[in-house]
């Protein structure tokens, strides 16, 4: 009779903080972009890859470098700092690809460099502020650290848009 | 419930089937009115149905088949006569039998609201009674002793053959026969009863909730007996089918469609292989293993081919299948049209890929409601021309390569080019300066364009100004060409050339500048190699003269806006490209060889890019751009109205005169080395860049385009010597850079070593300054 109480108990105390967790804390991966450190969510990453060799792909914005091919599948290959307006486009030993699912899609993204893993309460994201540059809604908030450093956290889903892409599609 | 729609889409399947062969049928019928090997067929299948229909309780069904049984059972027997406007009704309760067989393959059921079948049913039933009132029945005399069937013989009769009252009297005799002797055949009844029990029970919730009306007015009606005889209406079925088909088994198409994408896979591991073998034969010449290796390589390439043409026959299915519509549409439209039009098919046998037969059907029903509406001319017109009172439509497939083409021929009034330029310039399509410049070819294709349409008068069959140019769209979606030729009061030929299948395809692979392309090679009609002077500048645009054609002339680098950086060779490679009647010439820089790609999707955000169908993976893991030929040939008109090839050639060549202008790239691990090399090339007066090591000196190289010539060092630390040269080599632009070694390994294993990797130079050390300066003045070609 006792025992069946204490395993209830035990279930009950290994689910609750789990479930505080799940609902309180993002956790996210930080990369450098030019001097800036921005963040995406870990699950909309697929995976992390050094730099391969690309194709170039015609009539397309200077952000997209073009296709590459991984592990059988053609990936577009999206340059950030492009995109985020920074001039160095240079690959170096830091550099990565991060491939993550925009709108369903595999898509790769160049970064600088990772920074790291990061947990953080939702309640220390904040909406970003007005004085970003947000025309596009690419931004899901800024988050402060327990170090002081601050981060900008993406939103994947609007990183890329088709129109934008490939204009006057038929 | 799972077994119940097994059995469901079984049937399905094969009503369709039977309904497609019976329309085709039954138009042959309304020619030869006599023949009775054909009405019993198409007698067979209805009555086919109506026992399957009755098996699965579908009510209406029945009921439409079983009256239409009726009458084809009284011409059959030569009571009746078929004519054109019997032939309406019959084909207009074939409609409503495909348009209930629509609905059961939707719902599951036949209860459309929307379906009455009602008036047909009533003009079924005029006819049957119509003349020969009240004969029907008596007339009968059964074919078939009654007293002779027994359960033993009973597969021996023909069921299929009976009418359907005689074939009602014989499953009753059976039924008792059955309940006779239970259990002479115990064991095998035992088998079907079980099955026959798997099959009933989930059905029969369905069966409560409609009403319990009987299927067929003379079924039996103990509940016992229907079981049975449902039993053999069954066997019937299956025995008639088993007649008809040969062995074959149902795949869903998504099995098929991914071993077609595991093929893909293989063939690109194949060609990498291929690539793989290429390379090591090269370093390891006369050694005993490749031979080994080479055995290996080709029976895989072999049996990979095997297998890709097995599976993509497992893909193939008759063109008969969209051909067999084709009777019926031309029947009705010639009648709807007031002319007399024959169609003859040939070649529906001819075998093409699924998915290619899915999107042919359309395209196909306008060209031949074209052919029908303003091909062939009214009957008077075409006996005032002197042709027969009927016209005559061909409709023709057959293998051409690894093309099937399938031809659209009529022996109406033809097309005349100038009218149709006429027309096109008055539609403001094209402008009369176009017009004079165009063959008869080109002028055909002009009703391909979106806008135009030479009916005089709008029908409601075609002329409503869409069609054409979607069918070349179309067309075009699928890799195929479309060829037009017409004979003004003779007739139109129409060819459709599509490839057998889509997923692999035969490319030509070419370089613009260092960018690589895959053309479909059934786009291309050759390649040709000029020189300059072969280029002609009329009215401020570039053409080739090639034999006795002028073709526009466009650089593939000038369509997708590719940086030139390459120096110009002094031969231009050109590839024809031709596209219906429309030929260009491209421009490319490198012809790289023919290929079998396997065409991938670039995905959603890049889908639809002007001039770019997909990509492919090719066997060095490099992902390559596969050419959109249609839209590449609209991209390549706009280039060719803006741009002269000779300026476009004119951009990459850079002046270099004086030994100013010339840069050379000095690359030694010892600073002391370097500054010898560097005194003794200032001397003459180029510009130098210094690099300590291999890897130093390439990412150099990826930044900057101007190097005129590379002095390298051998031992290097990082990356020496030879793997830079042979990553130098990899870069098209880097193909021809001087490469001269700068080194004190002396060996003659050293120097060949370095012709290998491309070094165009090698100099031990030590050398003179003289010599050097020598060595460097002849590769950058400098004067004095």
């Amino acid at each position: 009779m006792g025992l069946r109480d204490i395993v209830k108990k035990q279930q009950r105390s290994l689910m609750e903080p789990e479930k505080k967790k799940t609902e309180e804390i993002v956790q996210l991966v930080g990369f450098l972009v030019g001097e800036e450190e921005f963040a995406v969510p870990i699950l909309s990453i697929q995976e992390i890859i050094k730099p391969i060799e690309w194709t170039r792909v015609p009539f397309v914005p200077d952000y997209v470098l073009g296709v590459f091919n991984l592990r059988g599948n053609v990936l577009p290959l999206i340059d950030l700092r492009k995109k985020f307006g920074v001039l160095n486009d240079e690959i170096d030993e830091n550099s990565r690809f991060i491939v993550m699912k925009i709108k369903g899609e595999d898509v790769a993204c160049v970064i600088d460099k990772l920074t790291s893993a990061i947990r953080i309460p939702k309640k220390d994201i904040l909406p970003p502020p007005d004085t970003y540059l947000n025309e596009d809604d690419i931004i899901e908030g800024v988050g402060r650290l327990d170090d002081g450093r601050i981060i900008t956290i993406l939103k994947v889903d609007n990183l890329l848009k088709k129109e934008e892409i490939v204009p006057n599609r038929d | 419930m799972d077994d119940l729609m097994e059995l469901l889409d079984d049937f399905l399947v094969e009503a369709f089937e039977m309904i497609e062969e019976m329309d085709q049928d039954l138009i042959e019928l309304e020619n030869n009115p006599d023949d009775l090997e054909l009405l019993n067929k198409i007698f067979r299948v209805a009555h086919t149905i109506k026992g399957s229909g009755s098996f699965l309780n579908f009510d209406k069904l029945t009921h439409l088949t079983h009256h239409m049984e009726a009458v084809l059972d009284k011409a059959r027997r030569g009571e009746l006569k078929i004519t054109p406007e019997i032939m309406d009704v019959i084909l207009e309760s074939v409609d409503a039998m495909k348009a209930i067989l629509e609905y059961i393959r939707d719902h599951q059921n036949d209860s459309s609201p929307d379906i009455d079948i009602e008036p047909i049913v009533k003009k079924l039933d005029a006819i049957v009674s119509g003349e020969f009132e009240g004969e029907t029945k008596e007339k009968k005399e059964p074919k078939v002793n009654l007293e002779e069937i027994t359960l033993e013989n009973v597969d021996e009769l023909d069921l299929s053959d009976l009418p359907p009252e005689e074939l009602d009297a014989i499953l009753e005799k059976l039924v008792e026969e059955v309940n006779k002797d239970e259990e002479s055949e115990e064991a095998e009844e035992k088998k079907q009863e079980t099955s026959q029990e798997a099959k009933k029970k989930p059905k029969e919730p369905q069966e409560e909730t409609k009403d319990k009306k009987e299927v067929a007015p003379s079924k039996s009606t103990k509940p016992v007996l229907k079981e049975d005889q449902k039993k053999i209406t069954q066997k019937e079925i299956k025995k008639h089918i088993a007649s008809v088909k040969e062995q074959t088994i149902r795949v869903d198409v998504k099995r098929l469609d991914q071993l077609m994408n595991l093929i893909g896979e293989l063939v690109l591991a194949k060609n990498r292989l291929i690539k793989i073998y290429n390379d090591v034969e090269e370093r390891y010449e006369g050694e005993k293993f490749l031979e080994e290796l080479n055995q290996v390589v080709s029976s895989i390439s072999i049996v990979t081919t095997d297998l890709q043409i097995a599976v993509m026959k497992t893909r193939m299915l008759p063109i008969g299948k969209v051909f067999n519509k084709f009777p019926r549409l031309v029947r009705d439209l010639a009648r709807e049209l007031g002319k007399k039009v024959k169609l003859i098919i040939e070649g529906e046998d001819t075998e093409l890929d699924k998915s290619i037969i899915e999107e042919i059907g359309d395209p196909l029903v306008h060209m031949i409601r074209n052919a029908v509406d303003h091909g062939i001319e009214p009957p008077e017109e075409r006996v005032k021309k002197g042709k027969p009172e009927e016209g005559t439509i061909w409709l023709r497939a057959y293998n051409e390569g690894n093309m099937i083409v399938i031809e659209i021929k009529d022996d109406g009034r033809g097309m005349d080019p100038e009218a149709l330029k006429k027309k096109a310039i008055e539609k403001g399509i094209i402008t009369p300066q176009e017009a004079e410049n165009m063959s008869d070819k080109e002028a055909f294709m002009l009703i391909f364009r979106p806008g135009f349409s030479t009916a005089e008068k709008v029908t409601n069959v075609s002329g409503r100004g869409v069609g054409m140019d979607v069918v070349k769209t179309n067309i075009e979606k699928l890799n195929g060409i479309i060829e037009v030729d017409s004979v003004p009061g003779k007739g139109s030929t129409f060819k459709l050339k599509i490839p057998l299948t889509l997923a692999i395809i035969q490319a030509l692979l070419v370089a613009s500048q260092e960018d690589l392309f895959a053309i479909p090679l059934s786009n291309v009609i050759e390649t040709v190699r000029i020189v300059e002077e072969d280029i002609y500048t009329i009215e401020g645009k570039s053409v080739l003269k090639l034999r006795d054609e002028v073709l526009p002339l466009v650089n593939m680098a000038d369509i997708f806006e590719i940086e030139k950086i390459l120096e110009p060779d002094k031969y231009l490679y050109v590839v024809i490209l031709g596209l219906g009647a429309t030929k260009i010439g491209l421009i490319v820089d490198r012809f790289i060889g023919q290929e079998e790609i396997v065409i991938k999707s670039l995905g959603e955000f890049l889908k639809g890019l002007p001039g770019i169908a997909g990509a492919t993976i090719r066997g060095d893991g490099r992902v390559t751009l596969i050419v959109d030929v249609a839209s590449l040939m609209k991209l390549a008109k706009e280039t060719h109205n803006k741009k002269l090839v000779t300026d476009s050639l004119k951009e990459a060549k850079k002046k270099k005169e004086k030994p100013e202008d010339y840069v050379v790239m000095i690359v030694d691990d010892s600073a002391m080395d370097r500054k010898i090399m560097k005194d003794a090339l200032s001397e003459l007066g180029v510009q130098i860049i210094e690099a300590k090591d291999g890897l130093e000196a390439l990412n150099i190289l990826k930044h900057k385009n101007d190097i005129d010539a590379m002095l390298i060092d051998i031992e290097m630390p990082r990356m020496d010597g030879y793997t830079l040269a042979q990553e130098i080599r990899k870069y098209n632009k880097y193909r021809k850079l001087p490469l001269i070694a700068v080194t004190s390994r002396a060996t003659k294993s050293d120097r060949v070593r370095g012709v290998e990797v491309g070094m165009n130079e090698y100099i031990t050390k030590p050398y003179t300054k003289e010599y050097l300066q020598n060595v460097v003045r002849r590769n950058l070609k400098l004067q004095g």
